[in-house]
């Protein structure tokens, strides 16, 4: 259908306001971080105005950000990359195994209480995470795990409701004479499960996984509580540790160029895996 | 291959409504070695359901399942060595044509992993399997013409071509036993007229056991050694398509079998005249006097002048022209009748005309009266 020109510039003038209004924030933490200290002081407090441009472009803003972070010049951002990259692959891993596995039992497995079950999993989304997080501490303290990453992975393999949720919707839709096709060709259930289902799966994995990522990657009351150590924290935390460290904004030009480096995984991840969204999308749309 | 034993096999679900309801009752059954059986019915009438408790996917709830004299009630699906095509197909999305073909050999093969049969030296015994495998893929390819498609993916097939694959699937493994469970459903007619006798052909090239449910009686007709009638999840009649033609046991598959149906008027049989309605006509028979119904095959069926001695008289309601042959179907007393006569004697003949007919008395058939009214032998 044609749009008249005028409702094209309409569309074009909401979409651009919109558009703006998603990318300014993260415009002006780069330019924040690419500004001297004074100037990106006086950003923050107000009392500058807002630049749409660093004048005097820093750029060894960033390497003065990764050489600060932690407690040991550059080893310890080495230290906060690694250790976010173990706890965010576990994790991500730990999540699409464990959800898609229980998915496919809630959509095709028989068993005796199966629906109330699944409702009561159901209802666990209710529940804040502030209400859980203090007998889960004292759980995890009796376990011994306080300052390592086990608090935080372990529980992903254990499965994620919302993602579990996702995962039985989309299996149920596949036929069940797959299934069966599968069992007469002489496999048990987990081999279905991985080698039918979970290929078969794949629009939801992806979401399930770059969502998981990017909410690990850039979780921050996980580790503040869990781990201790200067050299266990993810980036989340080396990010306010640094802030603590100089006390108030002088090293605000520091912390935005550290968070600009921090953001680029996820927005990698989020642009490779676009394609598979939309194709889970279209899917479910045509039916094929 | 192998022969199928079915004993008083039924198929109880439970139902916390209703209590428990029984889609299989007793069905007794011997399909023999190399046999084409086909299983038909209207749906719900339990056939499917039959089929898949011999594949393992329904669990029997009575009655024996002997696959070449084993009891097979306990075995799962994929120790019976039996092969499944599904109405549907049921190819895996996410797999080439050729490896559809070889998934079944592919989770059977001995030497599962490369890794550990490369650390533990069975490399070469692996790679003696995969050629086992891939010669196997390329011999059922060749058969069923799939070498063109083994790169391609399902979602790029048409259904023709996926139908293959399907049976492609199941003959890679050489099975003991092959069910389909309403295989040509999804094609339009004249690829599934195709795909019938090119099925007939494979179960002769292959001398397979094959157990086949479809609900279309022509279809079952074309194809069975055996047809196994069923109704309410009973067997109405086993026997060979011509005898269930011929000689239905009872009413149910008198009125089943054949297109168009068999006409069944409900009457009296008396001195060798059957009544119904104020209307007679002679049946030669001896049997002493009762109600019953009378069966009467279009075909059977002669159009006369009006006048004609012993003519029933009708209107003809429609006129369906099927080009060597016409079916007129007539209102008169007994109710609706149709005859499908030569289409050169039907020529000139209009909705409205008043006509008579008579039949082939010694092709009737008389039934008990009811549903599922027994043959009565004239």
């Amino acid at each position: 259908m044609q749009r008249s020109p005028l409702a094209n510039a309409l569309l074009w003038f909401v979409l651009i306001i919109g558009t703006a209004a998603f990318v300014f924030p993260l415009w002006w933490m780069a330019v924040v971080s690419l500004e001297t200290p004074e100037r990106a002081e006086a950003a923050i407090t107000g009392s500058g105005g807002i630049a749409l441009f660093a004048p005097h472009p820093q750029f060894a803003n960033y390497a003065n950000a990764v050489r600060e972070t932690g407690s040991r010049p550059w080893m310890g951002f080495v230290d906060a990359l690694s250790n976010s990259i173990v706890v965010t692959v576990l994790v991500v891993l730990g999540t699409v195994l464990s959800s898609s596995a229980v998915g496919y039992a809630f959509a095709r497995l028989r068993f005796r209480g199966r629906n109330p079950l699944f409702l009561l999993m159901l209802a666990t989304m209710m529940l804040p995470g502030q209400v859980t997080m203090i007998p889960l501490f004292l759980l995890f303290r009796q376990f011994g795990w306080i300052d390592t990453i086990m608090p935080l992975v372990v529980p992903a393999f254990f499965g994620n409701a919302f993602f579990i949720f996702m995962y039985r919707q989309f299996i149920a839709q596949i036929p069940e004479s797959l299934v069966e096709a599968a069992r007469i060709d002489g496999l048990g259930h987990i081999a279905i499960w991985w080698r039918i289902i979970l290929p078969l799966c794949r629009p939801v994995t992806a979401i399930c996984a770059v969502f998981t990522f990017i909410g690990t990657w850039n979780d921050f009351l996980g580790p503040l509580i869990y781990l201790h150590s200067d050299e266990s924290a993810t980036l989340a935390v080396a990010l306010n540790g640094f802030k603590n460290q100089y006390g108030g904004l002088e090293d605000v030009h520091l912390l935005m160029a550290l968070s600009v480096l921090t953001m680029i995984p996820c927005i990698v991840l989020f642009i490779a895996a676009q394609k598979t969204f939309v194709e889970g999308l279209a899917r479910g749309a045509v039916k094929g | 291959m192998a022969n199928v034993k079915l004993t008083k096999v039924g198929k109880v679900y439970a139902d916390s409504a209703q209590g428990s309801v029984r889609a299989v009752e007793a069905v007794d059954l011997l399909i023999a070695d190399g046999e084409f059986c086909v299983l038909v019915g209207p749906s719900g009438c339990g056939k499917s359901t039959t089929l898949r408790m011999i594949a393992g996917l329904e669990e029997i709830s009575e009655g024996v399942l002997e696959i070449d004299g084993k009891r097979v009630n306990e075995l799962p699906a994929k120790d019976r060595d039996i092969a499944f095509v599904f109405q549907n197909y049921a190819l895996y999305p996410h797999l080439t044509v050729a490896q559809n073909v070889g998934f079944g050999l592919e989770t059977r093969r001995t030497h599962r992993s490369a890794f550990v049969a490369a650390i533990s030296g069975g490399g070469a015994a692996r790679a003696a399997e995969s050629a086992r495998i891939d010669a196997r893929v390329a011999e059922v390819s060749r058969t069923l013409g799939l070498d063109p498609l083994l790169a391609r993916y399902p979602r790029e097939l048409s259904g023709g071509q996926r139908q293959r694959v399907a049976v492609g699937r199941a003959i890679a493994r050489d099975p003991k036993v092959f069910l389909f469970d309403e295989p040509l459903s999804n094609l339009d007619a004249r690829l599934r007229i195709e795909t019938r006798s090119e099925l007939r052909t494979l179960h002769r090239k292959l001398r397979a056991t094959i157990v086949y449910v479809t609900h279309d009686q022509e279809e079952a007709m074309t194809l069975a050694d055996r047809l196994v009638v069923m109704h309410a999840g009973k067997v109405m009649q086993n026997a060979s398509a011509q005898e269930c033609y011929e000689r239905p046991a009872n009413r149910f598959v008198a009125g089943f079998i054949g297109t168009p149906s068999m006409n069944l008027v409900d009457g009296r049989l008396e001195n060798g005249v059957f009544s119904a309605r104020g209307v007679h006509a002679p049946i030669p028979s001896t049997i002493a006097a009762r109600s019953c119904a009378l069966g009467v095959r279009p075909d059977r069926v002669r159009i006369v002048g009006r006048n004609a001695a012993a003519s029933i008289a009708a209107t003809i309601a429609a006129v369906e022209l099927l080009g060597d042959r016409t079916d007129l179907t007539l209102d008169c007393a007994w109710g609706r009748m149709v005859a499908r006569i030569d289409a050169d004697l039907a020529a000139g003949m209009r909705e409205g005309d008043a006509v008579g007919f008579t039949f082939d008395a010694a092709h009737a058939h008389l039934f008990e009266l009811g549903e599922c009214g027994a043959r009565i032998v004239i």
